[in-house]
């Protein structure tokens, strides 16, 4: 038997197999069949080759919509040396080749599909390739560096003679795999950094695509989750005769949380859930709303105790030499992701083994948590990562994976849990309610010498991770997120952060604490300019004077955006700014408001992510995360009665219709620097943005969302 | 036992009069490509079409689909080339695409009654629809391009 963990050293992470079953093995001889050895059918390793000369790519992130699956091919293909349509994307299974460095987990985040992954999956093709050549090199009987590749051949062009890569597959696969393989220079791309159509998209406009909740095994029940009401509730008692009353109710089950009804179908599941007679346990919050959020916040604000990642010279001693002091509180509720399809896991269990299918963003952990609920080693699961229809963080929330194995187990059978819309909008998890109090000093001339700033709200990294905070020292990322790293240069720097502990989870929300940072900052800069008789546009430029690349966006979305031009009457323009996961991120929006309603119009987006591998999904995530931030501002908030939300679908919880969604023009720099993220950072600069263009408008600054109910008149 | 047509052909099925088209479509049947969303006409992931017209199958009982024809988005096209399926891949509209079955089913019957739409009533026509993903504006290019081409 291989040692799996030494072949995987030895060859760099991205061995490249054949279907033929030979591993590039120095010394014994790989067994002739490779079923349970390890992923997919392969020793390990991103990559396959088969006998037809098809490559299949076994990647590492889960397909939400953000176009990563196509990017990935297109960054193999065009190093392998093959066109885009031969490569087959799949997710593979957790093991160490397709786990994020330093973490050493197999997920879907932070907007690093692309930006930690390129690297490696450039460097996995050009070894294959490498291979794949010196395999033709041996049977031509000519040089390697007399070969040239394209389009799935290895050819030498003297002798008129090639060779495909399925004929070469399981030649190669017996050559060690360089570690430094030279990869093609940037300028000989032709797939990557170009677009290309999304191979997920022609399935998903057949309603050909499986999601979690299209999984159909044989023999399989249906169950809905009745999960508390009031957050953290725990179970009291209940009583399953109502459920069971109705027609196709087999069975009601303890689950983590709460029951599951399970039946023959969802409906008869979900007329069980409803009809279940269930008794919560009382809790210490069972009477708190939102008010009582909001005084929380608001106290801490200035409470003594707080953590201060950033001070840079004397807040104090500039605050109290400045010609003027802008001051400012701002707030923002919980938000719900509302994914259209709602959490779901389905299970199978055959004998001490499992297989998990899940539109999941985090692999790892469902592995581990089916694992642990039935006490089986994470060796004996099996991961299936489904299409999940939406992401935007709420899928590394896994809790239903061993709320359904605990099913599975009670019932003896396969089953697909799912929540219904009412429960994915009530059990939290939420992007956390937030409030902040800045502080700008300005000098005689109008010039910010200082700024101070504190944010108070849960810590969306406590609930993620908690085991880092045994580290008493350790600061949440997100607290202060796009706040302590900014390229703002303001004298002097006070950021602060105290954290709120209130019963809803708080979780990563698409953008995370830039989404409220975002809305705190960029506006409170529009009121600093304001105050100092500026331009907004100029402040910025004052602050960023010393940097080259992030000014190059910010004017870039100012002349794109046509700022400073004439508008026609009624129409107002805002511009905001902000870096997130490594992207520098600039929009201008353009506004009416007619008899106290807000139409944003158009928004100019400039982005320098360093690089790109498909142009067009960068334009389709600036529209969506356009979109996103704009249904946010206008329209979305959880609001807590009696301990519980209040939202509980789409009539109360409203989210942006097509009739809002305004012109996006995508502006993209291709800076050359490190790449950054793309799902994400389009976010933070759009409340901002179009809040500074109702100040412009009506003078009347928003320092509180949602927009609806504020008079806009 | 009720009799339905379903992309054209006649099922039989065991079950309750009052069943949703929806769950009966997805759990009985198999055509998953018909989504929940939310279960009470809000989001618009589940749209069929009844006798050509949209309808919302999570609010569409089995009662009221019987003697009429039922299209879902596995039936709107034998090869699933229909002129707004092929509009939605030349815009590359979908993101996540879990509720496009939806939006794609009403912008087909939105173009059967207007051939060629304008923005405002491509708005209206798919006011009822959520796209989280926030798609909207390469659905309304998708459709202006498959009225082009219809």
């Amino acid at each position: 038997m291989l040692d799996r963990r030494a072949l995987l050293q030895s060859a760099l992470l991205v061995p490249l197999m054949a279907d033929a079953a030979m591993a590039q093995a120095p010394a014994a001889p790989p067994p002739p069949t490779i079923a349970g050895s390890g992923a997919n059918g392969t020793l390990s390793g991103f990559l396959r080759i088969g006998a037809d000369g098809r490559v299949t790519l076994f990647t590492t992130t889960s397909e939400l919509g953000q176009g990563t699956h196509t990017a990935h091919a297109q960054i193999v293909a065009d190093e392998l040396g093959c066109a885009l349509e031969a490569v087959t994307v799949t997710v593979g299974q957790p093991e160490p080749a397709l786990r994020l460095a330093g973490v050493n987990e197999m997920y879907t985040g932070a907007s690093f599909g692309i930006r930690q992954w390129a690297p490696r999956l450039r460097r996995g093709a050009a070894a294959a390739r490498t291979v794949l050549v010196q395999a033709a090199a041996e049977r031509l009987s000519v040089p390697a560096d007399s070969l040239t590749v394209a389009d799935g051949r290895v050819v030498h062009a003297a002798s008129n003679r090639s060779l495909g890569f399925g004929e070469l597959a399981e030649a190669a696969a017996r050559l060690p795999l360089p570690e430094m393989p030279a990869m093609k220079p940037a300028s000989e791309r032709r797939i990557s950094g170009h677009n290309a159509p999304r191979a997920d998209i022609p399935a998903k406009t057949r309603g050909a695509a499986t999601y979690g909740v299209d999984v159909r095994l044989p023999g399989m029940l249906f169950a809905v989750a009745r999960l508390p009401e009031v957050f953290g509730a725990e179970l009291e008692s209940f009583d399953a005769a109502p459920a069971l009353a109705i027609p196709g109710v087999v069975q009601v089950v303890p689950i983590p949380r709460g029951l599951a009804v399970a039946a023959t179908n969802t409906w008869a599941a979900m007329r069980g859930a409803e009809a279940l007679v269930v008794r919560w346990k009382a809790t210490p919050h069972d009477g708190m709303d939102s008010a009582a959020v909001s005084a929380r916040l608001r106290a801490a604000l200035d409470q003594p105790q707080a953590q201060r990642p950033r001070n840079d010279g004397d807040w104090e001693a500039t605050r109290a030499a400045a010609a003027r002091v802008v001051s400012a509180t701002y707030e923002v509720p919980y938000l719900a992701h509302a994914p259209m399809e709602t959490e779901n896991a389905t299970i199978r269990i055959t004998g001490d083994r499992a297989e998990i299918w899940a539109p999941t963003q985090h692999q790892d952990w469902c592995v581990r948590d089916v694992a642990a609920a039935l006490n089986i080693p994470p060796a004996n699961v099996t991961m299936h990562t489904t299409y999940a229809g939406g992401g935007f963080g709420r899928r590394l929330h896994v809790e239903v994976a061993a709320q359904a194995a605990h099913a599975a187990r009670a019932l003896g059978r396969p089953v697909q849990l799912i929540w219904s819309r009412g429960d994915e909008f009530a059990q939290g998890y939420y992007r956390p309610a937030f409030a902040a109090k800045m502080e700008a000093a300005l000098d005689a001339s109008g010039r910010v010498t200082g700024f101070n700033i504190r944010g108070a709200g849960g810590s969306v990294m406590y609930d993620y991770r908690p085991w880092l905070f045994r580290n008493p020292n350790f600061v949440d990322p997100f607290a202060l997120q796009s706040v302590t790293d900014t390229r703002y240069r303001f004298g002097a720097f006070r950021a602060e952060y105290a954290r709120v502990d209130l019963p809803p989870k708080v979780w990563l929300w698409r953008s995370v604490g830039s989404s409220q940072y975002g809305f705190f900052v960029e506006s409170f800069l529009d009121e600093v300019a304001a105050a100092a008789n500026k331009d907004p546009l100029t402040l910025r430029r004052e602050l960023l004077a010393h940097d080259a690349r992030a000014l190059a966006v910010l004017n870039l979305a100012a002349e794109k955006g046509g700022w400073g031009t004439p508008l026609p009457p009624g129409r107002y323009r805002g511009i905001a700014y902000m870096e997130a996961y490594g992207s520098l991120c600039a929009e201008v929006a353009e506004i009416s408001i007619t008899r106290g309603e807000l139409t944003v119009h158009k928004v100019t987006v400039a982005y320098d992510c360093g690089d790109v591998i498909n142009p067009d999904t960068v334009a389709a995530q600036m529209q969506g995360s356009v979109v996103w931030a704009l249904s946010a501002m206008k329209h979305e908030a959880v609001t807590l009665k009696q301990g519980r939300a209040e939202q509980r679908n789409f009539d109360s919880y409203r989210i942006a219709r097509i009739s809002e969604a305004p012109v996006v023009e995508t502006h993209i720099i291709r800076s050359g620097q490190a790449l950054g993220g793309v799902g994400e950072p389009g976010v933070p600069p759009l409340a901002p943005a179009v809040c500074n263009a109702i100040f412009a408008a009506t003078g009347k600054r928003i320092r509180q969302l949602p927009l609806a109910g504020q008079d806009l008149s | 036992m009720i009799e339905l047509t379903i992309n054209g052909q006649a099922r039989r099925l065991d079950a309750a009069p009052d069943m949703p088209l929806l769950w009966a479509l997805r759990d009985i049947l198999n055509l998953t490509g018909t989504k929940y969303g939310c279960g009470i006409a809000q989001c618009g992931a589940c749209t069929v079409h009844l006798d050509g017209q949209p309808a919302r199958a999570c609010q569409t009982t089995l009662a009221d689909a019987v003697g009429k024809s039922v299209t879902t988005i596995e039936g709107l096209h034998p090869e699933g080339r229909h002129p707004v399926q092929l509009a939605w891949i030349a815009a590359q509209v979908p993101q996540c695409g879990y509720c496009q079955s939806g939006q794609i089913m009403a912008a087909a019957a939105l173009l059967r009654e207007t051939p060629r739409p304008t923005d405002a009533q491509i708005d209206a026509a798919l006011e009822g629809h959520i796209c989280r993903c926030g798609t909207y504006q390469r659905i309304r290019a998708a459709v202006h391009q498959a009225a082009a081409q219809g």
